[in-house]
């Protein structure tokens, strides 16, 4: 069977309840012995309406937004529907009323009792009413056929009656029930129904079958009944078509049949047995509700797919052996051709409609009624000729419910005859506006607001109207208890003050309420009244000041001393805010969402010296079919925001202010029906505060509920191997330590230690993976990971990469190394680059010309890498060099003016069309890629500045090229040696600790190394011995790679010599 | 060692409290406590619980077992084996003794949980005086007992083995203090 048995839940205390559904099937409304009615919007509602309307509720009925309960105290009681306030005493018997029940149209309301009687009264005058006199015992329970002619009633007495509305006299009476003295010892609630529309038909259910009655003639038509009822029939109703009935047992069993072929299409068992004493059919014929005397609440959903999909597989039976099967197809025809005959104005118009519907088949799903009757009415073309033939002789007993048949399809397509039925997105009720940290407002003790400062709890109840203000740090303030005479339903709190609002009266203003108690003259509170018409939605504290949402689409901002400054319009409704520090949250209503999404829109302004908005309106991003459960700040001043599906989104700055999920709550819930309720978000240390709750999506406020502690975790892919894990855990640690950046440019003073800290750790995890890629042999990953990493831990992944023997991977970060540290020195020229913006006129000639030759320096610093540049050993020691000399010569002006001497020179140019061309063309490639991205820009968007900082690197440059000079003609070495050799001249123990902190090439490395071992076997060696000692033995290593280095680094001592020489 | 001893050592136990002032670390040669911060729970030994809650800087969070439903349960358990359940803290009459004492109000159900762990207290009691009668009429040699808390094995030892020791000197016939010793 498709027919979905949805889990029970909890209703109502124990004992007898009623349900039904209400006119538009949007709400199911329940009643329970506790004395309230609930109407819930879902069966996963955790949050039903609750009204009370006595102390036990017998029976509930619903029709025109009129609530009709049976009540304890004798009465019968109308409520409003939905808003749930009382419109008065309908009638009232002398013992409780056992059931009630409203007629088709909704005008009249039946109701027996336990005092023997039952009366129909009019629901607009209750004080026409007819009493129905003649029963023995007390009345079980009481039906209205469809034409207000007839009502039928059950009694302890043993009987069914039927009586005459009109005459007050009895019609038929039945007696086929067992006898009891009360309700509480009868064996069944007996629960009639007339067939929905014609009322042809009576429902009873007489012990373990359900009877039917026949409204013309008064006899017994037919006993349905299935094997699996073991126990009495409890309760009956029909489908909104009249095609079905469905039963619920005292043994739990809920059964539906299909009444004109007697055949039991469903059969379902309650969870767990218990009777079932109310039913209900959803207007749509879709989905039952149902309750057991434990209080539960059930459902079954998709009972209209079961029903048509049963039916048309009877058809197709049908189509194929039509011969065997007249009977039922002609009930079926005959039904069109009566709605034929009966043609009244409507059935011309429901034809069309059941034919799209036929053509739409197999693109909607199956919704109800009308497609059953599409397929009914597919059929009937099919045969045609033998209806037409057969019809007048199909009437007999089996073709009772056949006028029903044709009109049963009347309500489903009701709402079809005014239009084509939408089959598109349905748009979702709005959320409403809340208060973040707050439980709901009908509750009559609640939080008003649980954040990181304390916590603000209402109390309404008989004897009291208060409001407890409590400090989770007391040194903020002590506990304060306020009468709230007011009535505020609204607050905030914050280490200043605590906000209160209550929305307006027809007589009274909506008003806010602030108590400032850090206020340090006597007035510690202010109070404003909105103007008339205008009511507060939602409102928030941030320091020194305060943000109210209205609903006139208005945010009004209040000092917190009480003086009104901005205001400003939403584009939508507000549904809540946050405020912290200087920056306000506004979340509203953007437009309508669809299919159970809301669309809502966030606002992010910064309120303090700089006024600005830093997020204009964008869309808040929610999972889907979930609404905004949550909204605020992290201790740390990022803006968060939970929806009701439990997932944690945290706005990173760093990314275009988009927001990233950073923890499903709802992943540590033990059970589906857990839920988090969150009341702070901390970034350091990364903690989630959150109270769990049992059962439901937020806490009493007894027993006191005890805060706990959830850790972030974002969602990434394979989190279960180390890699994921790693990667999770860096972009946590990125997107956590996000705020340090945003504190310290928002003037706060940050603690450095922890950022620090932060940094490291992060450089940590990077250094982790590249070591867990390097051993996966993944190297160009590893690069990947390089580009992550700071300069200084791309020198130790650079040693990492040698000593585990990865030359190629070496070169490739040592590369990437000097492109970082150039990258460094361009972020520290942009640093300057504004201030020189600023510099006068008069004086950008000046500033202009050694800009000019700092650029060109660069040119030549660019083509003298991109020569060498796939050389990377030669790279890192020149670039070794550079540090060094850096630190020897501080400023000469001379150098400069060489500098540009030596730029003015064709630079590189000749050298690139040199015998090494097809070399460096291939192999230079990636370099000026790499170049024009990070430093290539540089000559073009920044005109350089004139500072010692690019000085420095000319000396360097200049100094590099003039010591080969120098030592161009040590007799017995190579050209390469030499250089190396020039290094060494130059690494004596001052700039030990510069060269520390460089990047060292493959050589020096190795060379590091393998000192000792040269050492022990020439003792006498001096450090150039070694050296050369050193390079020899490093050649044997690999013929070829030491073949292309040396040939490489000749040239480019070869180069720089004439270089130096153009310097001099 | 007499039950003043006991309840020292049962002070030891962690315990969640919520504060309601903010302290950084503390660090004590037990272990570092802390950080504290209003309104989030954190867990320290019973002996610092109480000294806060008596000065009203803390709520006590009562341990996961001390609660209605559970100490039912290991009641009903308790009365029906013969043998000694495993009892969810080592602790169980010193922590509620302690507990109930100083912060009644903020367990829910206090007077309930008393009764419920004294009733415990009580089987358990009996269930070892009965094992040791049955030690002793039956002359064993010795006797396994598990599950035992440090508490329940302070009440009968002394007793038990004085008697043990004197039932000895009788049945030995041996001249009363001659060997004292064990």
């Amino acid at each position: 069977m498709p027919c979905e048995r949805k889990p029970m839940r909890y209703g109502h205390s124990e004992g007898h309840t009623d349900v039904c559904f209400d006119d538009e099937g949007k709400c199911i409304v329940t009643c329970g012995s506790d004395g309230d009615v609930r109407i819930w919007e879902s069966l996963d509602d955790d949050d039903p309406k609750s009204i009370n309307v006595g102390e036990k509720v017998y029976s509930v009925a619903l029709k025109n937004g009129k609530l009709v309960t049976a009540v304890s105290n004798n009465t019968v009681q109308i409520h409003t529907f939905p808003e749930g306030d009382p419109d008065g005493i309908l009638t009232r018997f002398t013992t409780n009323a056992n059931h009630v029940t409203f007629n088709s149209s909704g005008s009249r309301v039946a109701a027996g009792s336990s005092d023997f009687i039952v009366k129909i009264v009019e629901v607009v005058d209750s004080s026409q009413q007819k009493t129905l006199r003649g029963h023995d015992a007390p009345i079980l329970s009481v039906a209205l056929d469809p034409s207000d002619e007839f009502l039928a009633s059950s009694s302890c007495d043993g009987s069914v009656t039927v009586w005459s509305i009109e005459s007050q006299t009895q019609v038929a009476q039945w007696k086929i029930l067992q006898k009891s003295s009360d309700v509480s010892n009868a064996k069944s609630l007996c629960r009639l129904a007339w067939q929905p529309h014609s009322g042809k038909l009576l429902a009873v259910p007489v012990d373990l079958t359900v009877q039917l009655y026949d409204k013309n003639t008064w006899t017994h038509v037919s006993t349905l009944s299935d094997d699996l009822i073991t126990q009495v029939v409890n309760v009956v109703v029909w489908s909104p078509c009249g095609k079905f009935l469905a039963a619920g047992t005292v043994g739990g069993n809920l059964l539906i049949w299909d009444v004109e072929a007697k055949l039991c299409i469903e059969r379902q068992k309650h969870e767990k047995g218990f009777t079932v004493c109310g039913m209900a059919w959803h207007p749509s014929g879709v989905r039952i509700a149902y309750t057991d005397t434990e209080g539960c609440l059930g459902l079954l959903e998709g009972v209209s797919s079961s029903s048509p999909s049963s039916s048309s597989t009877v058809q197709s039976t049908k189509v194929t052996k039509e011969k065997n099967d007249y009977d039922d197809l002609f009930d079926e025809d005959d039904d069109r051709m009566l709605d034929e005959g009966m043609s009244d104005s409507r059935s011309p118009v429901k034809k069309p409609v059941m034919e799209e519907d036929d053509d739409d088949d197999d693109l909607m799903p199956a919704t109800g009624r009308p497609r059953n009757r599409g397929s009914f009415l597919d059929d009937d073309d099919n045969s045609q000729d033998v209806c037409v033939s057969q019809d007048a002789g199909s009437v007999k007993l089996d073709g009772v419910p056949e006028e029903d048949g044709s009109s049963a399809i009347l309500p489903a397509v009701g709402p079809a005859v005014s239009r084509p039925v939408y089959e598109g997105p349905m748009p979702t009720q709005p959320q409403r506006a809340f208060q973040p940290g707050s439980t709901p407002v009908h509750l009559m003790h609640r939080f008003m607001v649980w954040n990181s400062v304390g916590i603000v709890r209402g109390y309404n109840d008989d004897q009291d109207n208060a409001i407890d203000v409590e400090f989770h740090d007391t040194a903020v303030h002590h506990a304060m208890h306020l009468t709230n005479t007011l009535g505020h339903t609204m607050a905030d709190l914050s280490q200043e003050a605590v906000l209160l609002a209550c929305e307006g009266t027809d007589e009274l203003a909506s008003k806010i309420q602030c108590l400032h108690f850090s206020c340090w003259d006597t007035h510690k509170d202010w109070i404003v009244d909105l103007p008339k018409g205008e009511d507060v939605r939602a409102l928030c504290l941030g320091q020194g000041w305060a943000a109210v949402a209205t609903s006139a689409l208005m945010v009004r901002l209040f000092s917190i001393g009480g003086v009104q400054k901005e205001i400003f319009s939403l584009p939508g409704a507000a549904v809540c805010m946050a405020g912290h520090g200087e920056q306000l949250l506004i979340v509203y209503h953007r437009g309508t969402g669809f299919d159970g999404d809301q669309a809502l829109g966030v606002q992010l302004l910064q309120l303090g010296s700089k006024r600005r908005q830093v997020i204009h309106g964008e869309p808040l991003p929610l999972s889907r079919k979930s609404y905004l459960a949550w909204l605020g700040f992290t201790a740390e001043g990022t803006p968060c925001c939970i929806d009701s599906e439990g997932v944690v989104r945290m706005l990173n700055r760093t990314l275009g202010n988009t927001w990233t999920p950073v923890c499903n709550t709802r992943d540590s819930c033990k059970s589906r029906s857990d839920h988090y309720w969150v009341v702070g978000v901390h970034e350091n240390p990364q903690q989630l505060r959150c109270i769990p709750c049992k059962g439901s999506r937020f806490p009493p406020t007894l027993p006191r509920p005890a805060v706990a502690v959830l850790p972030f975790n974002l969602p990434y892919c394979q989190t279960t191997t180390e890699k994921g894990q790693m990667e999770e855990q860096y972009w946590r640690s990125m997107l956590f330590h996000n705020h340090f950046g945003f504190l310290s440019s928002s003037g706060y003073e940050i603690d450095s230690e922890g950022q620090s800290q932060a940094e490291k750790e992060q450089q940590e995890l990077l250094m982790k993976m590249f070591a867990l890629s390097c051993k996966l042999e993944r190297e160009f990953r590893c690069v990947e990971l390089a580009e992550m990493m700071t300069h200084s831990v791309v020198t130790l992944a650079i040693r990492y990469a040698s000593r585990s023997r990865r030359m190629a991977l070496a070169q490739r970060l040592s590369e990437l190394a000097l492109e970082k540290n150039g990258c460094e020195e361009e972020e520290e020229e942009e640093e300057d680059y504004p201030q020189e913006e600023q510099m006068d006129a008069e004086e950008s000639t000046e500033t202009r010309m050694p800009s000019k030759y700092a650029s060109l320096l660069k040119c030549i610093k660019i083509t003298v890498f991109k020569f060498i540049k796939p050389y990377t050993l030669c790279i890192s020691f020149i670039y070794c060099l550079t540090l060094k000399i850096k630190s020897f010569f501080i400023d000469t002006p001379i150098c400069v003016s060489g500098a540009g001497k030596s730029s003015s020179s064709p630079a590189g140019q000749p050298r690139t069309t040199n015998v090494l061309d097809s070399m460096t063309v291939s192999s230079r490639k990636p370099t000026p890629l790499g170049g024009t991205s990070k430093q290539g820009k540089a000559p073009v968007l920044k005109p350089l500045a004139p500072k010692p900082k690019s000085k420095v690197l000319c000396v360097a440059q200049i100094q590099m090229f003039s010591i080969p000079h120098s030592q161009l003609f040590l007799p017995g070495m190579t050209w390469s040696s030499r250089i190396l050799s020039s290094r060494m001249f130059s690494s004596d123990a001052s700039v030990e600790n510069v060269e520390n902190r460089k990047p060292k090439t493959g050589f020096q490395l190795w060379l590091e190394e393998n000192r000792k071992s040269i050492l022990t076997d020439n003792p006498d060696f001096k450090e150039m011995d070694v050296i050369k000692e050193g390079m020899g033995r490093f050649r044997t290593l690999s013929a070829e790679e030491r073949l292309v280095r040396l040939f490489l680094l000749e040239h480019v001592t070869h180069f720089l010599v004439t270089k130096s020489t153009v310097v001099y | 060692m007499d039950p003043a001893e006991v309840e020292f050592l049962a002070e030891k136990e962690m315990v969640k409290i919520i504060p309601n002032f903010s302290l950084d670390k503390i660090y004590l040669i037990g272990g570092d406590l802390g950080p504290f911060n209003p309104g989030l729970p954190v867990e320290v030994p019973v002996w610092l619980a109480l000294n806060l809650k008596q000065r009203q800087k803390c709520r006590i969070v009562p341990p996961e077992w001390m609660d209605t439903d559970k100490l039912e349960e290991i009641r009903e358990q308790e009365r029906k084996l013969d043998t000694f359940t495993p009892i969810p803290s080592l602790y169980y009459m010193e922590l509620t003794k302690l507990l109930l004492n100083h912060s009644a109000d903020n367990i829910p159900k206090a007077d309930e949980i008393r009764t419920l762990v004294k009733d415990i207290w009580d089987t358990r009691v009996a269930k070892l005086r009965l094992s040791a009668d049955s030690f002793i009429s039956q002359q064993e040699a010795h006797a396994q007992l598990d599950n035992l808390t440090l508490m329940e094995i302070n009440t009968t030892r002394s007793f038990l083995l004085d008697s043990l020791n004197y039932m000895y000197k009788l049945r030995s016939n041996l001249q009363p203090g001659r060997s004292q010793d064990y």
